[in-house]
């Protein structure tokens, strides 16, 4: 019972991050020109092919190698995205970027089948296994999920933190015009967070491919949940992103012991809902809100006078 | 140094300036007066390229910055410090200024010294680098958006209304500071109030706008004595 337990927290708090990395590759974008990437799922997807299709298949390259292409193959891809759609359109009527994104992906679904074909591809020898430890036995992709997602974030957290381009990113994400007032180039911005937000959907593509098979619906599901995710935590909020990820991974790998099977994937969307009516600003609302409740309360025994 | 020549600026379809001069040269103080509406920010955001004037030029330093993107503009010494400061709330105090320096690429050493002269001018900044600039009262905002604007080193400073909302005594020591700018850093500034007085008496030259148009410029001192003027804009 116990090794069941931890199995299902390893593998929910595995899943929290995908979602989280999810949410996080798609709120960079929106932070960075207020659009969202329709496309998201299609580029994890385009990460799963290019790794296992192309790198592992076709060039006959080592995973770590592949890995490695991969992620700089998207990373260019993303730049390019940038230049097409993300900086001629970021002005326009939302509308349009919502169609041009929701096109793209489209267009790289059909692409996926003409260049990789219809059959579902799946990575040899590739985090592939298990780990046992206090009777629990654990599938090896799940722990290099986990370890891989903490060293994206730690990552990020630094560049956001300690970098001038970073901090500039964040400053852009605030407020347009009054970064550029400070001399930062907004669409050099928006391509670094292009080419940053594509990485992670390689990273994605990459490391679920071992639990879902790559194929065109490979990413559906996380890209949804992901979404989820970012409404759970807090629209617009990297560290939000995250902990909504968390708690969505969890609580849907809980629910899938306490309720039947079938209303696993139902919990994701039924939470989301929840947030949507009773706080709006997901797990931030509800932090500000004990905030508040603790300062009136301070306000009322007269220690902090305002 | 930068000269603005006849310059149209639409907002959709409405017109905001219709054919505006204005220029300011070495170490001066130009101000810009006139009612709320009459589209002094509309001229400072043309001159940053915020928003586009569609005819007229803006030429600095000889050189047509019409239409360079507005972090070129800055990078030129330009520095525009916008109505209502738009500091980032949720940024510390001393990355904002390290934001003002954006356009220059100082060491970490240069970088340091910058702090210290903008915490030397500004004391209340320092016992606060840490804090958000979010939780700044609207004086320190105000204080930390001059002193962001000033990190650049540049060679013309832009002020849209600095003392909007303050109490009287912060409004004195922003004006204060801004002489200062102007007289010990060299700096040319442009001045946009609606505290008129407060204008006249700090600065040089003055523009009125109104409407959309320039309809009297000429040395403060004498301005400050003109009777429409006084009527108008000084309530006497
Ligand atoms: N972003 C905008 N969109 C549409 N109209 C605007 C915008 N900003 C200013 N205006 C209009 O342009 C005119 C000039 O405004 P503004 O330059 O802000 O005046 P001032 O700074 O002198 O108060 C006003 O009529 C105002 O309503
Ligand atoms: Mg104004």
């Amino acid at each position: 019972m116990q090794g069941i337990l931890l199995q299902l927290i390893v593998s929910g708090i595995a899943m929290g991050f995908v979602y989280a990395l999810v949410a996080v590759e798609y709120t960079l974008i929106w932070n960075a020109c207020g659009l969202l990437n329709f496309s998201h799922e299609k580029i994890i997807m385009l990460g799963g092919y290019v790794f296992v299709g192309t790198c592992i298949t076709a060039l006959g390259m080592s995973n770590i190698m592949s890995a490695i292409l991969t992620i700089i193959l998207l990373g260019i891809f993303g730049a390019l995205i940038a230049v097409i759609i993300f900086i001629p359109l970021r002005n326009q009527t939302r509308l349009i970027a919502v169609v041009a994104t929701v096109m793209l992906g489209q267009i790289l679904n059909e692409a996926a089948v003409l260049v990789w074909g219809p059959v579902a591809l799946m990575p040899k020898n590739f985090l592939s296994g298990v780990f046992t430890f206090m009777g629990a036995t654990v599938a090896k992709s799940y722990v290099y999920i986990i370890i891989v997602a903490v060293i994206i974030i730690a990552l990020l957290e630094l560049f956001f933190k300690k970098t001038k381009p970073g901090k500039g990113m964040t400053c852009v994400s605030i407020n347009k015009t009054a970064s550029a007032l400070m001399g930062i180039n907004v669409k050099v911005s928006i391509v670094i967070t292009l080419i940053l937000s594509f990485m992670i959907c390689g990273v994605l593509g990459i490391i679920t491919a071992p639990i879902f098979t790559v194929k065109q619906q490979m990413a559906t599901m996380i890209a949804l949940k992901g979404f989820c995710a970012g409404v759970i935590g807090g629209f617009g909020s990297l560290p939000a992103a995250i902990a909504g990820g968390l708690v969505l991974g969890i609580v849907e790998n809980i629910a899938g012991v306490v309720l039947p099977a079938v209303f696993k994937d139902a919990v994701a969307f039924a939470l989301m809902i929840l947030f949507m009516l009773f706080s709006p600003k997901g797990l931030v609302g509800v932090r500000d809100h004990v905030r508040n409740l603790q300062e009136n309360r301070k306000q009322k025994k007269g220690k902090v006078n305002i | 140094m930068l000269q603005v020549d006849n310059i149209v600026t639409y907002y959709g379809n409405a017109c905001a300036l219709h054919g505006v001069s204005f220029r300011i040269e070495e170490n001066e103080i130009v101000s810009i007066i006139g009612a709320n509406g009459a589209g002094k920010s509309t001229l400072m955001k043309s001159i940053m390229g915020v928003v586009r004037p569609r005819s007229g030029a803006i030429t600095y330093q000889g050189e047509n910055i019409t239409n360079l993107p507005t972090h070129k503009i800055v990078g030129k010494g330009i520095v525009y410090v916008p109505e209502g400061r738009d500091v980032f709330a949720t940024v510390s105090v001393q990355d904002n200024l390290e934001m003002g320096a954006y356009s220059r690429k100082f060491s970490q050493k240069e970088l340091n010294g910058l702090y210290e002269e903008m915490y030397t001018m500004f004391p209340r900044l320092k016992e606060r680098r840490k804090q958000m600039a979010g939780t700044l009262s609207g004086g320190e905002q105000q204080m930390l958006a001059i002193a962001r604007g000033l990190m650049s080193k540049p060679e013309i400073i832009m002020f849209d209304e600095p003392s909007l909302g303050l109490a009287p005594i912060i409004v004195d020591e922003v004006f204060d500071r801004i002489k200062y700018i102007n007289q010990e850093l060299g700096i040319s500034v442009v001045l946009v109030e609606q505290n008129a007085y407060m204008a006249l008496t700090a600065s040089n030259r003055c523009y009125v706008m109104e409407n959309g148009k320039i309809t009297k410029e000429g040395k403060s001192s004498d301005l400050i004595s003109d009777d429409s003027i006084k009527e108008a804009y000084l309530g006497m």
